[in-house]
């Protein structure tokens, strides 16, 4: 920028002007990029054992998770294995937006208390990471997929929009509890007990049509069942989603999203003083 | 942002303060807690306090001038600098600043202690605004002059405070502003550094440049700045030649430490 001239006034309660800020958040996307990959270097994911754990793990965690569904249920499918890693991978995506973004702004707090810049960057830096550590995940999943034989269908491509709903709605978590940790820092240790929860709310363990009507109403509380749900079919089923799931999903993550960016924008410039 | 763009002309107003006031509320608790403000709900303790960080502050800074911030601590000199960088938004006034400028503070560097320093000027550098190019056209020079060595690419866990502010200070006398802030970055480091630093913010002296430099060395101050402020409990009590201003200061302090400092001026 030549010859700038920056003034600085008062801001009442309330968003900062939305074109510039949005306008310098773009101008610093090389941050976001940069921040992830050194990120992901960190946690050694840029080497061969990094990237084989990063597919073991949950891997890992199906297997004990299909070994327990048998004991419960007695019986299984092949079927089922497949929608409990396409799911349980999906709920890793958003589990893992969530871990990352809660610490985001107080972990960057020698950053936040002397540059100027957008502090959303910090939480979409944390979701950007979690797609990257989702990616291998995704082909792990296709080959299980081939190997059990499901039938590939032009349906399978709903995936794609599921996918960014999904992404939307991680989004909108992270920035919402980034932003509530700098107001109360107990949230990060709350924080596991909430996704396991969310992991036995969800259609995961067991499949969305197999849930009683009554249950299944109660259901519409928790973002990530239409999602979830519409993944499996068309992931695993390779089905349409149900349209109604998708227009809840939609709006749970635009809802999300929109609330939390708003209290968060409208709180940013008071992070330095609160960190 | 930090890339040194158009030439200023000496005496040409950098950066405007004007009627700056700041009151921030801020948690009582270094670390507050869902559960302590659970537990308050049936005492009603108070959770935050309100500070009145800077009142009333005029300050004008133009291009050629080398400024001089002195002040005990806790004063308000860092909230002013950044409030001037734009990082705290004023609560009453208005601030102009014409020109780029080096937000890079105290320690605005090593903000992920687990990543390298390399990986630190970078991040720091582009979420100031710069481009991953100026950043690696600067970095050469910016390894030299804090001669940490190999230890560049080494955690910054593993750096002692003294190497800290050498990088730091590197990153911001490297990187040409229109407006540097200095914020104690000179105080720590050895002796042969702190002459290495103190030469470079005398080379950074010029006349489309202006420099702000927080600082307790008085004797530095007296050699590089050609105007000082001195501010108290967020006003600023005085402004002029350095040697007037520092000599007021310091005798100030002598007053103080016999009579009650903390008493409301």
């Amino acid at each position: 920028m030549s010859a700038p001239l920056q003034v600085f006034e008062p801001f009442r309660a309330g968003l900062p002007p939305l074109r510039r800020y949005w306008k310098s958040l773009w101008s610093r996307r090389t941050f976001i990029a940069e921040y992830s990959r050194s990120e992901l270097r960190e946690q050694h994911f840029d080497s061969v054992f990094g990237q084989l754990w990063l597919v073991l793990n949950p891997l890992l965690l199906s297997a004990v998770y299909y070994l327990l569904i048998v004991i419960i249920q007695g019986t299984s499918d092949s079927a089922r294995y497949a929608h409990l890693t396409a799911t349980l991978f999906l709920f890793y995506l958003i589990a893992n937006s969530l871990t990352g973004g809660v610490k985001s702004i107080t972990a960057g707090q020698r950053l936040i208390l002397n540059t100027a810049f957008p502090r959303i960057m910090l939480p979409i830096s944390a979701v950007v990471i979690a797609i990257f550590k989702f990616l291998p995940t995704l082909v792990v999943f296709m080959v299980i997929r081939i190997v059990i034989g499901l039938p590939f269908t032009w349906e399978m491509l709903w995936a794609i929009p599921v996918l960014i709903l999904t992404i939307l709605l991680a989004l909108g978590l992270a920035i919402t509890i980034s932003c509530i940790n700098v107001y109360f820092r107990d949230i990060a240790s709350f924080l596991p007990y909430l996704t396991r929860t969310l992991l036995y709310l969800s259609p995961i363990l067991y499949e969305a049509s197999a849930l009683k009507a009554n249950v299944r109403a109660l259901e519409v509380l928790n973002p990530l069942f239409p999602l979830l749900d519409s993944w499996s079919r068309t992931v695993v089923h390779g089905q349409a989603p149900q349209s109604s799931s998708l227009l809840q999903s939609l709006a749970w993550a635009l809802g999300v999203l929109i609330i939390g960016s708003y209290f968060f924008l409208s709180r940013e410039r008071e992070f330095a003083v609160r960190l | 942002m930090l890339s040194a763009s158009s030439s200023h002309k000496t005496n040409e107003i950098a950066v405007s303060v004007r009627g700056l006031g700041l009151t921030y509320t801020t948690a009582i608790d270094r670390r507050p807690t869902l559960k302590a403000r659970v537990k308050a709900l049936g005492r009603g303790g108070k959770q935050t306090r309100t500070i009145r960080a800077l009142d009333n502050v005029d300050l004008d800074v133009e291009y050629g001038q080398v400024l001089g911030v002195i002040g005990a601590n806790g004063a308000g000199k860092s909230t002013l600098m950044r409030v001037i960088a734009g990082i705290l938004p004023p609560s009453q006034g208005r601030i102009e600043v014409f020109g780029s400028v080096s937000t890079l503070l105290a320690l605005g560097v090593g903000f992920n202690p687990s990543m390298s320093g390399r990986d630190n000027v970078f991040l720091g550098g582009l979420a100031a605004g710069m481009s991953r190019e100026e950043i690696e056209n600067n970095f050469a020079e910016i390894a030299e002059f804090s001669e940490l060595g190999d230890a560049i690419d080494a955690p910054m866990r593993t750096y002692s405070s003294g190497m800290y502010a050498r990088l730091a200070f590197s990153v911001a006398a490297t990187v040409r502003p229109d407006i540097l802030i200095v914020d104690e970055a000179l105080s720590t480091g050895d002796a042969k550094f702190k002459e290495k630093s103190l030469n470079r913010i005398k080379e950074l002296r010029s006349d489309d440049r202006a420099l702000i430099l927080v600082s307790h060395a008085m004797a530095t101050l007296r050699d590089v700045c050609n105007d000082v402020v001195w501010i108290h409990k967020g006003k600023v009590i005085q402004r002029g030649e350095p040697n007037i201003v520092i000599d007021a200061y310091q005798e100030f302090l002598q007053v103080g430490k016999s009579a009650a400092i903390d008493e409301d001026v």
